[in-house]
């Protein structure tokens, strides 16, 4: 080494430099906590003919992209409900409280808590990951306040919350879907590319969704006659993918199915090209569910295949007042400017679940009357016919994604086409599916 | 085969690693400065990339080659406007303000661009690699490494052959008896962040092409170039160069054997160097 190669720099004290560096690391960890001061407005009137709904979303911070629709969608309920409701024999008002979880699952906690207590609201809906439905789930059922949400595996709803098979929650209920519903999704794609073998290859971090799907999905592969080739459990915001891509080159895997955080798809994805892993088909999960993801990665994108529950072209419509799911999703992209989610007709469904509890109760007011309502729903709206009583387990409504194919668009650069309704007959077809890679 | 495969995918990413510690290790050697914010500025580094590429119709490496002075003005700017008037305060004040200059920049971002991913779309450079026998090495993960090697002999020259660098090695070993011959320490300390500023711009390119980025994403890009600095040696820019390709080798060698240890190990080193070897790789020469 040179005598001036460390110049720039002598004499530095690594004591100081980790003291430094401790207090920097206890300051990025108290970060949360000092951005998690601002709260949003509540009101504290409490009429009996003012029928409360809190709104608890994700619509800052990392889970920010499931809530991109739900501002507009309390919007469009608003103007529907502005002329009041008919419920318990009275006319009611419809009030909507949104609460913001900053992404964080102790702070869905906690404005979940004051829309309870200071907010005191009727009911609580809320949607977007398990860090958002659990803890809003948890504080609905310890309060005794009636909860819907929606956007989790109902796994990771149900026994994340330690639900006891066959009885479920009295006040808490859910609908999306789970591991069977993925099999019957990604499946009949796979039967249909034509892949050379049945390894699978899967890309599964150790968190607690792709867990599930190692050991929810990767049995049912099993039984399916696919074999899973697992890439190991990784730890999510690895940067470096070499090693995953070389297990799976070595397998011959032609299929490729995938539960990451977003990031690490993106990273991944870049480097399964530079080092020439494509496989035919790549069906992925809990990734490339949004626009903004599929514009991120540009040609990339085209033709990965992913589940899609909801879409401009399901032929459902809402139980509040009729509007179609084309119509719904051209209004957002009108007022917004952005392209619809998948996310936009989950939130829609659950304020018409309130809306429908509500009416359904002999007291909307009373808050067992309307939790026994939800649990015992079954109705037909925006996100097709839900049924509560029919749920792998009580309070869970099960819905059935099609599966759908990223395609440069018309109106934007990044489209979905229905390739497959093998789950979902109802869902028309948008076009055949295509190779990932040739 | 495995190995020889994993070894050069673990010296491109540690190039990359090199390539983002470089500007903390000049930071903290010159000023004394632990910038909390050094992540969160690659982040700025690559929306800025982000809207002057969606806004005109520049290639993309011209737009690079335009974002990296501009972001070396802004260093000096928010060194002479900012850090300067905090530096005078003592440590904790600088940190407290890297660090608040680190939340403003993240919300900010947030509030601008919302959380969305986002790339910067390189083209077919930023999916294909150089074949060398059956390794493939990416042509941005090349680019990384080059940049990095390239950016740590240029400061080196810097410091060693310009009376600017000099100077600045004056200022750094004692900044009062420097100040008594004439040297400006403000100027000095400007122009280490210019310098530290136009790297991490460099970094947040680099990454923005590789993978994906969001306004979230600069801590954790932070703590990987600490572990360079620290396990290479503080104070030591070679030792920066040779930590971070250290613990890019040894996340990717171990990820052959076992994923789910890969980061793990990554950060075992640099216990182990704290423990066993507290200089560091290269120590920076006795003072």
């Amino acid at each position: 080494m040179s005598p001036t190669s460390s110049s720039s720099s002598s004499g530095v004290d690594r004591r100081r430099f980790l003291q430094l560096a401790g207090l920097g690391a206890a300051a990025v960890g108290g970060g949360t906590l000092l951005s998690a001061c601002g709260g949003l407005k509540g009101s504290s009137a409490s009429d009996a003919d003012v029928l409360k709904i809190g709104l608890v979303t994700p619509k800052t911070g990392a889970l920010a992209s499931f809530a991109t629709s739900d501002a507009f969608v309390v919007e469009q309920v608003r103007e529907a409900m502005r002329g009041g409701l008919k419920a318990g024999g009275k006319k009611r008002t419809i009030e909507i409280v949104v609460k913001d979880t900053q992404s964080s699952p102790t702070r869905a906690t906690e404005v979940t808590k004051q829309l309870i207590t200071r907010d005191k609201v009727d009911l609580v809906v809320a949607s977007g990951t398990p860090d958002t439905t659990n803890p809003v789930a948890d504080q609905c059922e310890a309060a005794g306040v009636p909860n819907v949400t929606t956007i989790a595996p109902w796994e990771a709803w149900f026994h994340g919350r330690g639900g006891k098979s066959g009885e479920g929650f009295q006040y808490t209920t859910m609908f999306f879907f789970g591991m069977q519903q993925f099999a019957d999704c990604f499946f009949p794609m796979w039967d249909r590319i034509g892949a050379s073998s049945q390894e699978v290859a899967a890309l599964w971090p150790d968190d607690t969704d792709a867990n599930a799907f190692r050991n929810g999905l990767g049995p049912l592969m099993k039984d399916a006659g696919y074999n899973p080739v697992d890439g190991g459990k990784y730890q999510d915001g690895t940067t470096d993918f070499s090693a995953q891509i070389n297990t799976f080159k070595r397998s011959g895997a032609e299929l490729f199915t995938t539960t990451p955080i977003p990031p690490d798809f993106q990273t991944f994805w870049k480097q399964a090209q530079q080092q020439d892993f494509r496989p035919r088909l790549a069906t992925v999960a809990k990734v490339m569910l949004f626009p903004a993801e599929a514009d991120a990665l540009g040609r990339l994108s085209n033709n990965i295949a992913t589940d899609c529950w909801w879409s401009s072209s399901h032929p459902y419509e809402s139980s509040i007042d009729g509007t179609s799911a084309k119509d719904l999703a051209a209004a957002f992209s009108q007022s917004t400017g952005k392209q619809w989610t998948q996310a936009l007709g989950s939130v829609y469904s659950l304020f018409e679940i309130a809306i429908e509890a509500f009416k359904q109760a002999d007291d909307p007011k009373d808050k067992d009357d309307v939790a026994a309502k939800l649990r015992s729903m079954s109705y037909r709206g925006m996100s097709g016919p839900l049924d509560f009583t029919k749920g792998p387990e009580p309070g869970i409504a099960i819905q059935h994604p099609v599966g759908v194919q990223w395609r440069p668009g018309k109106e934007f650069d990044w489209e979905v086409v229905v390739v497959d309704n093998t789950p979902n007959p109802d869902v028309p077809v948008g076009g055949d599916l295509e190779p990932t890679n040739a | 085969m495995d190995v020889v495969n994993a070894l050069a995918q673990g010296l491109l990413l540690g190039g990359l690693y090199a390539l983002f510690a470089c500007g903390l290790s000049v930071v903290f050697g010159v000023m004394r400065i632990v910038n909390l914010a050094h992540g969160d500025l690659a982040i700025v580094a690559a929306f800025c990339a982000f809207v002057t590429l969606s806004a005109t119709s520049l290639p993309l490496w011209l737009v690079a080659v335009v974002t990296v002075p501009v972001f070396s003005v802004v260093g000096y700017l928010t060194q002479r406007l900012l850090l300067q008037r905090s530096l005078q305060s003592g440590p904790l004040a600088t940190l407290l303000v890297t660090f608040g200059l680190s939340v403003v920049i993240q919300n900010l971002l947030l509030e601008l661009f919302s959380a969305d991913t986002r790339t910067l779309d390189a083209g077919s450079f930023a999916t294909s690699a150089l074949e060398v026998g059956d390794v493939s090495l990416s042509y941005v993960g090349i680019t990384g490494l080059v940049l990095a090697v390239g950016s740590i002999v240029a400061i080196q020259l810097f410091l060693s052959r310009t009376s600017s660098g000099r100077i600045m090695r004056a200022t750094s070993d004692d900044p009062q008896t420097a100040a008594l011959v004439g040297a400006d320490a403000r100027r000095v300390y400007g122009i280490a962040s210019a310098i530290a500023f136009a790297t991490v711009a460099m970094a947040g390119i680099v990454m923005a092409i590789r993978s994906s980025f969001d306004p979230s994403l600069g801590p954790a890009q932070l703590l990987f170039a600490f572990e360079a600095v620290v396990i290479g040696g503080l104070g030591s820019l070679w030792g920066t160069l040779l930590g971070g390709l250290a613990l890019g080798v040894v996340q990717s060698l171990v990820a052959v054997a076992d994923p789910s240890s890969s980061v793990l190990a990554g950060h075992l080193l640099f216990l182990l160097v704290l423990a066993f070897r507290p200089q560091g790789l290269v120590p920076a020469r006795a003072s």
